[in-house]
């Protein structure tokens, strides 16, 4: 029962004896102020911008790995200076609880048909990808990544490591999901003639997670609080289900 | 002065963060559960906090911060995909595809649904007032 807090310890332990290594380029006192400085160069673009495009996931990303490339650092290196933040993500997808709490009235006030419209949702936005990749002829890596695309990414990376797929290929295939979803949503809905904003907010959030509810937010609050709400939701219920079919 | 003064109810929050996650982890090896254990945990406080009926006020504020710091925390899984090497070019078109043409795909036909459900339920209701 208590390995895993022991697990979490010598994790911890390890961390902070990473602090106290010579000096070099993949050194967590050189990789975790990179982390932070491309985090808010990409957020600054990106609030500058303010296009989907560029959100901040893609241009912090993209900034670091021209960084790593220049000091010549490599992904294992990088990976272990960043040890602090892998720390914070367990705690940070319990931290999802606390918006889904905060929404869980609003579930009660429109019922079922939100309820029967996520279930099928869910469950479409991994179908429709994985069977288009299959009829391509995609490999086995590139289908376990499909089906966590629309979860947002924390629990996604949980996913992947669960199913033994490639956890950066999850987290890559999540980011752009929710890009497209976050460019392309509100617009196909305009041309559908669907004004309703629950709609549009549901629909955000259970194709296109996070990246999908900042867009919302931009277009209402009612329309964000509905996707960070399917957010939530999609990813609890597919982190249930999702295991469950494909070990079966 | 304000900041120490919550100092103590962030740790807690913190601490109640951390807790659920490990509780989570340990319940998903310990009986050997497919749910990836932070998620068992996030839905264990969820649970809590319904049955609790409010949120702790510095579990509140630490989760805002962490929520808002999330890119920054999923930032080295985000940059593995650029070290990526594994996979082919046909399997990198497969997916830029199925990215794609799918999300747009079920991003229309979950909308359709949704409006037809939500719209089903409201003139269900009208009948019901007009009776």
């Amino acid at each position: 029962m208590w390995s895993e807090w022991q697990r979490w310890l010598t994790q911890a332990q390890q961390v902070a004896g990473d602090f106290f290594a010579p000096l070099s380029a993949a050194h967590p006192l050189v990789i975790l102020p990179l982390n932070a400085a491309a985090f808010w160069i990409g957020l600054q673009l990106y609030r500058r911008s303010g296009s989907p495009l560029l959100h901040p996931v893609i241009g912090a990303s993209l900034l670091v790995f021209a960084t790593l490339w220049l000091l010549g650092v490599n992904f294992e290196g990088y990976q272990r200076g960043s040890g602090l933040l892998y720390l914070l993500l367990g705690p940070a997808i319990v931290a999802l609880a606390i918006p889904l709490k905060q929404n869980l009235a609003m579930v009660r006030r429109a019922g079922w048909p939100l309820m029967l419209g996520l279930l099928v949702g869910a469950i479409l936005a991994p179908l429709v990808a994985v069977l288009i990749a299959v009829l391509l002829g995609g490999s086995r890596a590139v289908l376990i990544a499909l089906t966590t695309k629309s979860v947002t990414t924390p629990v996604a990376l949980a996913l992947a490591q669960e199913l033994h797929g490639i956890q950066s290929l999850a987290a890559g295939v999540v980011a752009f999901t929710g890009v497209i979803g976050a460019v392309f949503g509100p617009s196909i809905l305009r041309r559908l003639n669907v004004t309703d904003e629950r709609v549009l907010g549901f629909s955000l959030g259970i194709n296109a997670h996070a990246i999908g509810t900042a867009r919302a937010l931009e277009i209402s609050a009612l329309c964000g609080a509905f996707s960070a709400l399917a957010m939530g939701l999609c990813g609890a219920l597919t982190a249930l289900l999702l295991p469950l079919i494909v070990t079966f | 002065m304000s900041r120490l003064k919550a100092f103590p109810r962030w740790l807690m929050g913190a601490g109640l963060l951390l807790g659920f996650d490990l509780t989570g982890r340990s319940l998903s090896a310990a009986f050997a559960l497919p749910v990836p254990g932070p998620v068992l945990g996030m839905l264990l406080l969820l649970l809590t906090l319904i049955l609790y009926g409010r949120i702790p006020r510095g579990l509140a504020e630490v989760a805002v911060q962490i929520l808002r710091l999330l890119v920054l925390i999923l930032l080295p899984a985000t940059v593995g995909i650029y070290f990526l090497q594994q996979l082919s070019i046909r399997d990198w078109l497969t997916l830029a595809i199925a990215m794609l043409v799918g999300t747009l795909i079920s991003f229309t036909l979950t909308a359709l649904l949704l409006q037809r459900l939500l719209r089903r339920a409201a003139a269900r209701r009208g009948e019901a007032h007009v009776e």
